[in-house]
């Protein structure tokens, strides 16, 4: 393990530099911003990367610690350290959080070249950095919250990154506030934590149910074993680690985007694409798995809101997936498939297997971010263009990218050969998912065989809308748009389109400009530009991710979830001694393991029917608007249907409070009533009202003489 | 220190300050008028940081492991009223924040107040002293004459320096105020009769029967209550801040509303506690229903400070939640609120006041786009909305979760509902950020602007270092009020035998 020292240049670093590239972004100017921020957070990567391979290969499993840097909060029993806490978990996330990172930092120098903010930039990508550490090394829930919404802050402050631009401020908004819907779950189940625990440190609250120890509660419940213990919760009677299981879920959902809480991750897309492949893919969105993984002592107790966990992934991995079929924004596609990778891991810690979870976690990072970047090397490739039927036929211009995009989408529709290890990173991940929820549904956990049929289905789907995309982006004939056979509401789309994109060049086009291929910029319509590859600073991450996503599952498949899974975890991931069902994989039948090839190959031969051999005829059946492919366009309604009962009644509300019960009722009644009433009787007030401001204070001073004396008269008769 | 007077010394400072100012001002009176008029807002400001550095000698003195009061200064007025001054940690955080904003404030006037600047400064110095002697006072009837007074030379700063509609804000203000202190003076003789004194630590061990409690509580809660404001009673608040000058509105929301806090927690919890137990519930739920209530206003408003008026109804609710968990936790962080908001808020007011003395108007959507001219300006309103959304970090955090903490030991229901307004709180103020600060210039005055002053830096940056620091460190403003808290609790706990 890495010296102390090191470990908190890599957590505390980005947080500086952070601080030092944004306050001073004009002193320091964008080179020395950028050279800074990048330098060192590609140092971090390489300590924290090294860290993780040094620790899962070199056989030095030592015991975790923590790092205590300063007493943050002292106050009635209420007590934190900021610290640093070193253990599997971490030491995994740690790699993922600051080795995806250094690339986006990296790729960023392309991407952003002409952006005219870049300082302010990658200041917010190394305070994301700093926040998401903060989240993944805490050893309290009060940092992991600082973290959590630091993490929150830095993605609202990137998804409105281009700030005039409505969409993105829309979309920032939106994120923000879906978000804190998450954040009211997750701050009620500290406050029942500490309730129940009399402390929000993790190393205590979970030892007490490990040990299944006595705890005394401070309110709410008789002093008695933790894993037996009800509470009083609005009004019902539940057993504590039900309701802390359950709120601390809600958390999770609204960070890592799950059925009811989703609508904000699609939407944030609008910030620029580096940022979507760092935080809405490998790292942020994930931090609502790692949450789980983290308490697993809870939930292996906490049957019911393990069932929700488990019942809540399902269902998103499957909707996430039929949204991802019918979307034609490159980047939404990923985001859907992003939504639904987590939903797979969110069902195997359902199930009691979150060292899948966390292993799907891990390699998802890889290939995830692969394909985000790879899709932003498309779009920059492509002068901004994000519509999927403008695209088409661009492998022959990107062939890198494409190549690029190829692994990535290999590696997550999760091709390999059961019952071998050969294979790319998704299929050991995934394929060790699926095999737990049919084991965990053969054990008896509730919702078992239900995640294991639609993980099934998912993966079919998985595959279709993977391949979709490489079939519409990359192949076929270029410039579709000119095509008769186009359908009509895409050119509407298209001039709206259109608009969004010239503003969000708009910035990057006025001044000097133009370094390396300002010959291509042409901004005449209807997709007259030639599309070109991306220069090699953008391409290099690509290749490294490209790396692990062909390569992570492999390696790290027997630490993480194989025959010794419990020396790697040790006590980072705790369950419980019945829980087996990791072990219980290895028995499945053999249909369960060939099951996710055969579904999977299904969706590439109906991908390539529909997208490759019969061009158009995925067009045609979009144009057609059946009630399936409506529902799926349009994301089975949930932005109308929040916007139509949330968004209305709280407006509504706002509006009747404030107009019916401030002015009419209590204003009216108050003090508009007392002077129309003072006014009727007397027509003093008025002429108050008319009078001088002295007056008032005359009243006041009259008042308090009057009182006084009353006052001493009475003191007289007492002293 | 021993034997210095020192609170009477930094009270009274400000009011010898605003005699002074009027004596050299009549004595010039007619010669060199403009030359002096220019003196004034320096005069104001330097009698003001002196005060502020007294008050800091009080820090340093202050023993925060000491029960009880300290630099207690007692002599006998007349009867059984006597003048007492002394201080607690409860008080002494509130004086601080007293001492730190007014310099803040009289920068924050300095070129947008026009007319009448004499009377102006001797307002806001005399409304200083008032507002030290509320927190110094430990005698009951010097506390009512500071905590009244206070509403004079607040009322002339509305109603004489104020908006177009400052005659109705200022008559509203005072409708409610006067209404609540009526009861509050009765309860107060009432009190004097029955025990013979008004020395408030007498008075807090005196043990006033079950019946008297209810009505004597109920009294002084009509009083705080309209102060803090509580909902039904809060409407007086947004027209006054949105007729208040920019420092009116400073003082307003970052130290007059706290009176109500600090009175609940020097009388009716120490003094009254059975009542107290008696009426938690309904002070829970007038302090959800702020919560949930003045945030929702607060998303539909398009007056900027009418919006940020509503912000601190909701704002204050979580105090009166964390007070009335009788908790260690909530009480601290009902404190630490109070504190925390008062720099919040005020800072938020005085962000107003730098936009609003360019544009000369708060109207929401007159704005848009003002990142694009003024980028420091945008960054600093960033972090105060941040800090008043409570993210983590700033100080507004460690308010909320400390009383929903508290508040949740005593009923889910109230964290419950307390916690609603953290979603409610992002919606409104990125909201308003958004439309203030983002999207396309549409208004061609805002074009136009240009980014913040020296003088403005000077007002915001210590609000900001402040709220940051407060938020990562909060041990600073606990430590020294612990056991005013532990205090006040054992005093409440003693009627149940604990």
């Amino acid at each position: 393990m890495l010296a102390d020292s090191l470990i908190q240049f890599i957590v505390l670093a980005p947080g500086l530099a952070a601080i030092l590239a944004g306050v001073f972004q004009k002193q320091m100017g964008d080179r020395l911003a950028m050279g800074l921020t990048t330098a060192v957070v590609a140092i971090a990567g390489m300590l924290s990367v090294w860290q993780l391979i040094a620790y899962t290969f070199g056989g030095d499993h030592a015991h975790g610690h923590v790092i205590t840097l300063m007493r943050w909060i002292d106050v009635g029993g209420f007590e934190a350290n900021w610290a640093i806490r070193i253990d599997t978990l971490s030491i995994v996330m740690m790699a993922v959080v600051t080795g995806v990172s250094a690339l986006v930092h990296v790729y960023s120098w392309g991407y952003m070249a002409e952006d005219p903010h870049k300082a302010r930039f990658f200041s917010y990508l190394s305070l994301f950095t700093f926040m998401m550490l903060m989240l993944v090394t805490a050893d309290n829930f009060m940092q992991l919250f600082f973290g959590w919404e630091g993490v929150g802050l830095a993605s609202y402050l990137l998804i409105g990154f281009w700030y005039h631009k409505k969409s993105a401020n829309d979309a920032s908004i939106k994120a923000f506030v879906v978000n804190r819907v998450g954040d009211f779950g997750l701050a009620l189940g500290i406050m029942a934590v500490f309730c129940i625990f009399g402390t929000i440190e993790f190393a205590p609250m979970l030892e007490a149910i490990r040990g299944n120890e006595v705890v005394t509660p401070l309110a709410f419940a008789e002093a008695g074993p933790v894993r037996d213990l009800d509470m009083a919760f609005l009004g019902m009677n539940l057993p504590v680690l039900e309701v802390i299981g359950v709120l601390l879920f809600i958390g999770a959902m609204g960070k890592s985007a799950q059925f009811f809480l989703h609508v904000w991750l699609p939407d944030a897309m609008e910030g620029p694409t580096p940022v979507s492949a760092l935080i809405h893919a490998a790292t942020m969105v994930t931090a609502g798995v790692y949450l789980v993984c983290l308490v697993s002592p809870v939930y292996e107790f906490a049957p019911v809101a393990a069932a929700m966990i488990t019942l809540v992934g399902a269902v998103t991995a499957i909707f996430a997936a039929t949204v991802g079929m019918a979307q034609n924004d490159i980047k939404r596609v990923i985001a859907y498939s992003t939504c639904s990778q987590l939903g797979y891991m969110f069902f195997a810690a359902g199930i009691g297997a979150y060292q899948a979870a966390m292993f799907h976690l891990f390699t998802h990072a890889f290939f995830k971010a692969l394909l985000f970047l790879g899709a932003g090397s498309v779009i920059h490739g492509m002068h901004h263009e994000q519509d999927m039927r403008r695209m088409g036929g661009v492998a022959p211009y990107m062939k890198f990218t494409y190549a690029m995009m190829l692994i990535g989408t290999i590696a997550i529709i999760g091709l390999g050969i059961p019952e071998t290890k050969i294979g790319f990173a998704g299929f050991f991940s995934k394929d060790a998912i699926l095999e737990t929820a049919y084991a965990g549904g053969e054990l008896g956990r509730m919702f078992g065989f239900l995640a294991f049929g639609l993980g099934i289905l998912a993966a079919l789907l998985t595959s279709f809308y993977s391949w979709r995309l490489i079939y519409m982006t990359f192949h076929g004939p270029r410039a579709e748009v000119a095509d008769a056979a186009h359908p009509h509401d895409v050119h509407d789309d298209h001039g709206a389109a259109e608009q969004t994109h010239s503003a969000a060049v708009m910035s990057a086009h006025d001044g000097s400009h133009d370094g390396g291929h300002g010959d291509a910029h042409g901004h005449d319509h209807h997709g007259a530009h030639t599309p070109h590859e991306s220069p090699v600073v953008m391409l290099v991450p690509l290749a490294l991710l490209a790396v692990g996503a062909i390569f992570a599952g492999f390696f790290f498949y027997d630490p993480m979830v194989g025959h010794h899974y419990k020396e790697f975890w040790g006590e980072a991931i705790w369950t419980a001694p019945e829980n087996t069902v990791l072990k219980a994989k290895y028995d499945v039948p053999h249909w369960v393991l060939w099951a996710p090839l055969v579904v999977t190959v299904g969706g590439f031969v109906l991908a390539t029917f529909t997208y490759f051999f019969n061009r158009g005829f995925g067009a045609r059946l979009a144009a057609r608007k059946g009630p399936l492919f409506s529902l799926f366009s349009n994301k089975w309604y949930f932005d109308e249907i929040y916007q139509a009962t949330i968004v209305r009644a709280t407006k509504w509300l706002g509006d009747v409070f404030w107009k019916v019960g401030d002015r009419r009722i209590i204003d009216g009644l108050g003090p508009n009533g007392v002077a129309a009433l003072v006014q009727r009787s007397s027509g003093i007030l008025s002429k108050m009202h008319t009078g001088y401001l002295y007056h008032y204070a005359f009243v006041i001073i009259g008042a308090l003489i009057v009182f006084g004396g009353i006052m001493l008269v009475l003191m007289q008769g007492v002293g | 220190m021993a034997g210095i007077p020192i609170l009477t010394l930094m009270t009274f400072f400000p009011l010898a300050g605003a005699v002074l100012i009027i004596l050299v001002r009549s004595a010039l009176a007619g010669r060199a008028e403009t030359a002096s008029t220019a003196t004034l807002m320096p005069a104001a400001f330097v009698i003001s940081a002196a005060t502020f550095l007294i008050s800091l000698f009080l820090l340093i003195g202050f023993d925060p492991s000491a029960s009880g009061y300290q630099f207690v200064e007692d002599v006998r007025w007349f009867a059984g009223v006597r003048y007492k001054m002394g201080i607690d940690g409860l008080s002494l955080v509130l004086i601080l924040l007293t001492t730190f904003l007014t310099p803040l404030c009289i920068l924050a006037s300095w070129h947008s107040i026009k007319h009448r600047i004499s009377e102006y400064v001797v307002a806001f110095l005399i409304l200083e002293t008032l507002m030290l002697g509320v927190f110094c006072s430990l005698d009951l009837l010097l506390f009512y004459i500071f905590f009244e007074g206070g509403l004079i030379p607040m009322f002339l700063i509305i109603g004489v320096w104020g908006g177009a509609d400052r005659l109705y804000a200022s008559f509203k203000f005072f409708i409610y105020t006067l209404l609540g202190s009526l009861f509050m003076l009765a309860a107060i003789v009432y009190m004097y009769i029955e025990a013979g004194t008004s020395d408030i630590e007498i008075l807090e061990q005196t043990a006033f029967s079950s019946g008297a409690q209810t009505w004597l509580w109920l009294a002084f809660f009509a009083s705080f209550a309209v102060k803090l404001p509580m909902w039904p009673v809060h409407t007086w608040l947004p027209d006054a801040h949105v007729q208040a000058p920019t420092a009116g509105s400073v003082i307003l929301a970052g130290v007059l509303l706290k009176m109500g806090g600090y009175g609940f927690l020097r009388f009716s919890l120490p003094m009254f506690p059975d009542a107290s137990q008696f009426f938690q519930p309904m002070v829970f739920v007038l302090s959800v229903i702020a919560i949930v209530y003045a945030s929702l206003v607060a998303f539909r408003q398009t007056d900027m400070k009418k919006l940020i008026a509503y912000s601190s109804v909701a704002h204050m609710g979580y105090v009166t939640i964390g007070i009335f968990s009788f908790t260690e936790i909530g009480v601290q962080g009902a404190i630490f609120q109070m504190v925390s908001h008062g720099i919040i808020g005020g800072a938020l007011f005085l962000i107003v006041g730098v936009i609003y003395d360019r544009m000369h108007t708060r109207e929401i959507a007159k704005f848009g786009g003002v990142v694009n001219v003024m980028p420091v300006f945008a960054a600093i309103f960033m972090v105060f909305s941040m800090a008043n959304v409570g993210l983590p970090g700033t100080s507004g955090f460690i308010g909320e979760i400390t009383t929903m903490v508290g508040g949740f030991q005593a009923s889910t229901w109230v964290a419950f509902g307390a916690a609603l307004g953290v979603i409610f709180s992002a919606v409104y103020m990125l909201s308003l950020y958004r439309r203030v600060a983002f999207g396309e210039i549409t208004n061609p005055d805002v074009a136009k602007l240009k980014d913040m002053t020296a003088l403005e830096y000077a007002t915001l940056v210590p609000l900001v270092v402040a709220t940051i620091l407060f938020g990562i460190a909060p041990s600073l403003i606990f430590d020294v009020t612990e056991s005013a808290s532990a205090r006040v609790l054992d005093l409440f706990n003693i009627s149940f035998g604990g």
